[in-house]
């Protein structure tokens, strides 16, 4: 997609099926494929249609350990044991110091691969399984994949700012990160953004964000407040506490942007 | 063309600090659980603020933070002197309560353009709990986590007021500017703060970043999102030094 010469803009389509309990087609977007990597924070309350959707499971680390832990309250069943054996990762990724040795040794009998980074110390957990996801896909398939991550926000303010720099350093991946509150994705300025709302999961609290570097000029449809050609840069004007105001929203800019926007309150 | 220095401590933090401190405390509460130490940052602030629903965190989270004393007198004590907001998620019997107790109920309709956490701080630069205001620190609670674009505006609030102390604090880190006006002298207090901690440069790139006293020091290093970011670092000394050519966010772990 990046390597070709570009006279208009592509477009480049986002929405948030996956956050619905059943995952349809809409007409706009091609048939999504999706991987969750699942990192060492409290399991958002909406985890269990994720991990239905999701094609690959990947725990980073700690991530398996919340999986082990909180799963079950997730969900309407009864038996703790069947919600324990149905939620199997396909691979534990990661320097393996954070997962407990019983979490571990259960997910390994029950078919899970652990792949132990412990001798890489420089990079992220979730650097490791964005690599790897990377590595192993096509150029094609990237097109139709998108990376679901939790954990990813929150907690320590470092560990935030280097999971928001794996969305620039992959930008040729859709990659969103999720919270209990929210969700963001990386807007390439090589593109124009198309970005279907799906209400009945989320807005209508939105913004955008030139984190890495200013914006020259941004433009907009479909918000309350749009920009036009407008300016934005941290220590002047940012997009925040926006309100989607229309079913799709338009984004074209000079600059990457961090797309945000609120979540309803999923179970 | 030297650039003068800039020093920064977390001494706020400690159980028992020297009274003399030329520092004073502002502290402001937004709407999200208290922190852990929140009562030990209110009982050292000259200026306590809540941001509309942060009343409501201090009315049911002090209390509970405190939980060996009577909720009633742990309220009337942690009274806020200041609830500024649109005032339309703080709860009515809440408002009733801490304006019954003295409370000033600064109501101000909702303006797009400005966060909360702005106007709080506008408002504490207006009637400053102090004579100087190069020795205020504004200590802000529940500035992190929860709903992202509030975090950026919040972080934002930073780069905006970059003339004025303000440190955005979670159970988890601490976090504020440093500009890149000044070279920067940061005192780690070991006992109560590190030893992660990173630089971010945040809403723009920098061309060169120089650090001493971290276990990965930059020479003269460029750092930009897309590129490298200085997260997962440790402090090694007791001083660590920072010079840039942008302005940088930096964090700190906090000590449990």
């Amino acid at each position: 997609m990046l390597g070709r010469a570009i006279r208009s803009m592509d477009v480049m389509v986002h929405s948030s099926t996956f956050l619905l309990p059943k995952l349809h087609q809409p007409g706009h977007t091609p048939a999504k494929n999706y991987a969750l990597v699942v990192l060492n924070q409290n399991l958002p309350r909406f985890m269990p249609r994720l991990w239905t959707h999701a094609k690959l499971r990947i725990c980073a680390d700690g991530g398996a350990n919340r999986i082990f832990d909180e799963m079950f309250q997730l969900t309407n069943e009864q038996d703790y044991e069947r919600v324990r054996n149905r939620y199997i990762p396909e691979i534990i990724e990661g320097d393996m110091d954070s997962i407990r040795p019983e979490v571990k040794r259960f997910y390994s009998s029950q078919g899970s691969q652990i792949s132990d980074k412990s001798h890489n110390q420089e990079t992220t957990d979730l650097h490791k399984c964005i690599s790897r996801i990377h590595r192993s896909t096509s150029d094609h398939e990237k097109t139709n994949l998108c990376v679901l991550v939790t954990g990813a926000l929150g907690g320590r303010f470092d560990h935030e700012a280097a999971n928001i720099n794996i969305l620039y350093l992959f930008s040729d991946m859709r990659i969103v990160l999720l919270s209990d509150d929210c969700l963001i994705r990386l807007l390439p300025k090589t593109h124009k953004h198309d970005i279907y709302i799906e209400s009945s999961v989320e807005g209508p609290h939105c913004g955008l964000f030139p984190v890495g570097a200013p914006s020259g000029s941004t433009t907009t449809t479909g918000l309350k407040w749009n920009l036009s050609e407008a300016k934005m840069r941290f220590g002047s004007m940012i997009s925040t506490s926006n309100i989607v105001h229309a079913e799709k929203v338009t984004v074209q800019s000079d600059a990457d942007l961090l797309w945000t926007i609120s979540l309803r309150n999923l179970t | 063309m030297a650039r003068p220095t800039m020093s920064h401590s977390s001494s706020f933090l400690l159980p028992t600090t020297d009274s003399a401190a030329a520092a004073a405390y502002a502290v402001v509460v937004l709407n999200q659980r208290l922190p852990r130490f929140a009562p030990l940052l209110w009982n050292r602030a000259r200026l306590r603020v809540c941001a509309d629903g942060g009343a409501n965190r201090v009315f049911d989270g002090m209390p509970e933070l405190l939980p060996g004393e009577d909720p009633d007198e742990v309220r009337t004590r942690y009274k806020p002197d200041v609830i500024k907001g649109d005032m339309d998620s703080i709860r009515p019997e809440v408002k009733e309560y801490y304006s019954n107790l003295g409370a000033e109920i600064v109501d101000e309709s909702h303006d797009q353009d400005t966060t909360d956490l702005h106007k709080c701080v506008s408002f504490i630069t207006r009637n400053p709990p102090c004579s100087e205001t190069s020795n205020l620190y504004i200590l802000v609670l529940g500035a992190l986590g929860g709903r992202f674009d509030h975090e950026m505006g919040n972080i934002n609030v930073l780069y905006r007021f970059s003339n004025i102390r303000i440190v955005l604090l979670s159970d988890d880190c601490s976090i504020f500017l440093l500009p890149k006006t000044h070279s920067h002298e940061i005192h780690i207090e070991r006992s109560i703060e590190g030893p992660h901690c990173g630089l971010i440069p945040m809403g723009a790139p920098s061309a060169s970043t120089t650090t001493t006293g971290l276990r990965w020091n930059l020479d003269n290093t460029s750092m930009s999102y897309g590129g490298l970011i200085s997260t997962s670092n440790i402090v090694e000394e007791e001083t660590v030094r920072i010079t840039s050519d942008s302005d940088l966010i930096w964090t700190i772990s906090l000590r449990n």
